[in-house]
């Protein structure tokens, strides 16, 4: 049977949200991100910044130079989460084959479902409008690959100071001819050091891979010469997936100014442990392994890692061994530029393991555990704190 | 010094004090091995700070004298040279060894054993107890002790004397192995201790035959001596207070099911091969007779989401009712593997409650396992 895959993208999603909380920046050149004085770059921007050839992530410094008058907001991620889980469940309201990409960002696959697919389309495109007052561009075709790329185009498409809102659809059987003249970068798997060696060989657009001889893209390329050149011809068969199955869970912060504070280095590592904490419980994961990342202000990165005997998905023992792994790899005074925390091997946590001094207390943490979980999912992630981490507000 | 010794008794001497040396010490002098020449022996020992263990071998002491050298260097020498007479002549100044053992001859950089921190033994046996009756209760009993410091404490192996009573208990959390005994002679007072459960495995490694074992009860500082023959092994205690296991060795059952041990091993093994992907959780289900002269059955499956699954079906006899309930296979093997009995005998009162293993008439070890919620 015929696919019908759609890519949805939210279109400049943060500065969406932003402008629904300060109808000011409608409008107007302004992007979402760290200040231009600090180490701030672009996570999102303005269409109309967009036209003086403002980016995410570029520099904000950059930025402020190609658009002086750019006015920078900080980030909001909780109102971003928030808005990304309203608009992924009115997707999963339509098919339950809704595989989340990014925050702004999914596959959909609509085969089967009453309207053809630009139809659907412009149905999703209008409620989400309507419902949530976002903009959003939709590329549709028979599989991932050409639906991504088109919804690409399309948005390319619409050089204007307004979102693109932009509907892209590649009939069936055009997906080759589609594909053809666009320059080899909008593959996947093509970065720079693959379309350098591409040009070398004078391939410079989709259509040229298309053309080669398989065995030849295989030569120079290897796996990924063979999958270069059935993208080509527009083949991809990978259904859309709906959960991901999760390897790992982890948290990161890059800070502003390199941070050599051992209070509050480890302050973070609880937190970052809390919330991976919280992800495993969620997803009813147990993980073995609990890793920290270190990157030094040289950009050197370390990580270590140490696996348990037991699963867990306690916040405690995850701290507990993540501050650990720090203090031996941490020395009093070295600069630290990104710090993090994250577990993998991770298992069902339905079949748990019981213990053998069930006490009252292990029962009762776990029920605040529960509650405090529960709180932080209706009511945002800042709703409930523990005293360890009010101390920095004061500071 | 200047000394020999013959190859096969160095080489035992090395691997029995060996294992007290620490991988990543503290001091660097703890990386090795001392070596002291006394009257008609050569005192081998080694120590990681919190175990120490002490062996005397026979030698020709020509010159007597000390020194220390690197554990790993003078073991893996020792363990390749021919079974012949080793001669060991220290350079003082150097503080390097001369080895000269048939036509092979090699020197090892020592460090002075002035740097060796000293050690203690505890003196006098304060109690003695069969050699073979202590390996076995250390061998049913600490392989149960936590391998992960979580809760310290729990890393150890509870000792209680009491008269000529002896008990030894450890758990990890999930698991609880509680063994009783009898001392040679009477305990001078009743006492608890918690001793680290790698130093017993080390004891229980070491005792060889029908020797005595002579132990040295914690005085005015908190360590216990274990005397062997021509062995001490000395050891810190835990500090802390084991939890009470009393209370949760179920006393009543709704099901008891009586296996032959080696065929519920097997079974386990099998079943774990694919249990592993899934959190070592192994599903037993126990069938009473259908009829009077039927046998019951235990079956145990073991599942792999990805690479299959395991049914496997044993003769058994059930006392009660039939019974669905989860446990971390690796649990059951381990303490198979220490039932010395033709048959076993399992009691549960539920998939939620703690099951008991214990060997076929008899009253001195009880091993009790928390099941896996399903």
């Amino acid at each position: 049977m015929q696919r019908i895959i759609l890519h949805f993208d939210l279109d400049a999603f943060f500065c969406a949200v932003e402008e629904k909380s300060n109808p000011d920046l409608i409008s107007k050149a302004f992007a979402v991100g760290g200040e231009a004085n600090q180490r701030g770059v672009v996570a999102s921007c303005s269409y109309p910044a967009r036209m003086v050839g403002v980016h995410s992530a570029m520099p904000m410094r950059r930025a402020k130079q190609l658009c002086p008058d750019l006015f920078v907001v900080p980030q909001h991620r909780q109102a971003y989460s928030e808005y990304s889980r309203r608009v992924m469940a009115m997707l999963g309201n339509l098919t339950p084959l809704v595989e989340k990409l990014s925050i702004d960002e999914a596959f959909l696959d609509v085969t089967g479902i009453k309207g053809n697919g630009e139809s659907i389309a412009r149905d999703i495109q209008k409620r989400v409008r309507d419902e949530l007052d976002l903009p959003c561009s939709i590329g549709v075709a028979s599989n991932k690959l050409v639906a991504k790329i088109a919804n690409n185009i399309g948005k390319a498409r619409t050089k204007s100071p307004e979102p693109p809102c932009a509907i892209e659809i590649v009939p069936v059987g055009s997906e080759a001819a589609y594909l053809a003249p666009l320059p080899i970068r909008e593959l996947w798997g093509v970065g720079p050091k693959t379309a350098a060696s591409l040009h070398e060989l004078n391939i410079n657009t989709i259509g040229d891979i298309a053309r080669q001889e398989r065995d030849l893209m295989v030569y120079h390329f290897g796996k990924n010469g063979y999958d270069m050149w059935r993208h080509a011809q527009g083949i991809d068969n990978r259904p859309v997936e709906p959960e991901q199955e999760t390897k790992s869970i982890s948290r990161e912060i890059t800070f502003t100014h390199d941070n050599r504070d051992e209070g509050e280095l480890k302050r973070i590592l609880r937190r970052q442990a809390e919330e991976v904490a919280r992800q495993l419980r969620k997803s009813q994961m147990n993980c073995k392994t609990i890793n920290i990342k270190l990157r030094w202000s040289d950009f050197t990165t370390l990580s270590r890692q140490t696996t348990l005997l037991h699963p867990t998905q306690d916040e405690k023992l995850i701290a507990k061994k993540a501050i650990a792994l720090f203090d031996t790899h941490w020395t009093q005074g070295k600069p630290v530029r990104l710090i993090g925390v994250g577990v993998s091997n991770l298992n069902d946590a339905a079949v748990r393991q019981l213990e053998l001094w069930e006490t009252e207390q292990t029962q009762k943490s776990r029920k605040l555990q529960s509650t405090l979980d529960d709180l932080k999912e209706r009511f945002g992630d800042s709703s409930v704190k523990k005293g360890i981490d009010i101390k920095k507000r004061g500071k | 010094m200047i000394i020999s010794v013959l190859q096969e008794n160095l080489q035992k001497g090395l691997s029995t004090v060996s294992k007290a040396v620490d991988n990543r010490p503290s001091l660097p002098v703890l990386h090795n091995i001392l070596l002291e020449a006394e009257g008609s022996r050569l005192k081998l020992a080694a120590t990681n700070l919190q175990m120490s263990v002490t062996m005397w071998i026979g030698a020709k002491v020509d010159q007597p004298g000390a020194i220390t050298l690197p554990a790993k260097t003078f073991t893996d020498l020792v363990n390749n040279l021919s079974p012949e007479r080793v001669d060991l002549q220290l350079d003082a100044q150097t503080h390097s060894v001369a080895i000269h053992c048939g036509a092979t001859n090699s020197n090892i950089k020592g460090i002075d054993a002035q740097e060796f921190p000293p050690i203690t033994h505890g003196e006098g046996a304060d109690i003695r107890i069969e050699g073979k009756v202590l390996q076995e209760m250390i061998n049913q009993t600490a392989f149960a002790a936590a391998k992960e410091d979580n809760r310290p404490i729990l890393t150890g192996v509870f000792t209680e004397l009491e008269g000529e009573k002896i008990t030894m208990a450890a758990a990890d959390g999930y698991r609880l192995a509680v063994r009783n005994g009898t001392l040679s002679n009477a305990a001078p007072d009743a006492m608890s201790m918690v001793i680290p459960a790698k130093t017993l495995m080390e004891v229980a490694r070491i005792i060889e035959g029908d020797e005595e074992v002579g132990i040295t009860l914690p005085k005015d500082r908190d360590i216990v001596t274990f005397h062997l023959n021509n062995v001490d092994i000395t050891s810190q205690l835990l500090e802390g207070r084991f939890p009470d296991f009393t209370a949760i060795i179920p006393r009543n059952y709704v099901t008891a099911t009586t296996m032959y041990t080696q065929d519920l091993l097997k079974a386990c093994r099998r079943a774990q091969i694919f249990a592993r992907d899934s959190a070592n959780s192994g599903r037993l289900y126990v069938k009473p007779a259908s009829g009077p002269n039927e046998p019951g059955e235990v079956q145990i499956v073991g599942k792999s989401a990805e690479r299959g699954d395991l049914d496997g079906m044993l003769d058994a006899s059930v006392e009660g009712e039939a019974l669905d309930i989860s446990f971390n296979i690796e649990y059951l093997i381990e303490v198979l593997r220490v039932v010395n009995e033709e048959r076993v005998v399992f009691q549960s009162n539920g998939a939620e409650n703690p099951g008991v293993l214990r060997p076929e008439n008899r009253e001195d070890f009880v091993h009790v396992i928390m099941p896996m919620s399903k």
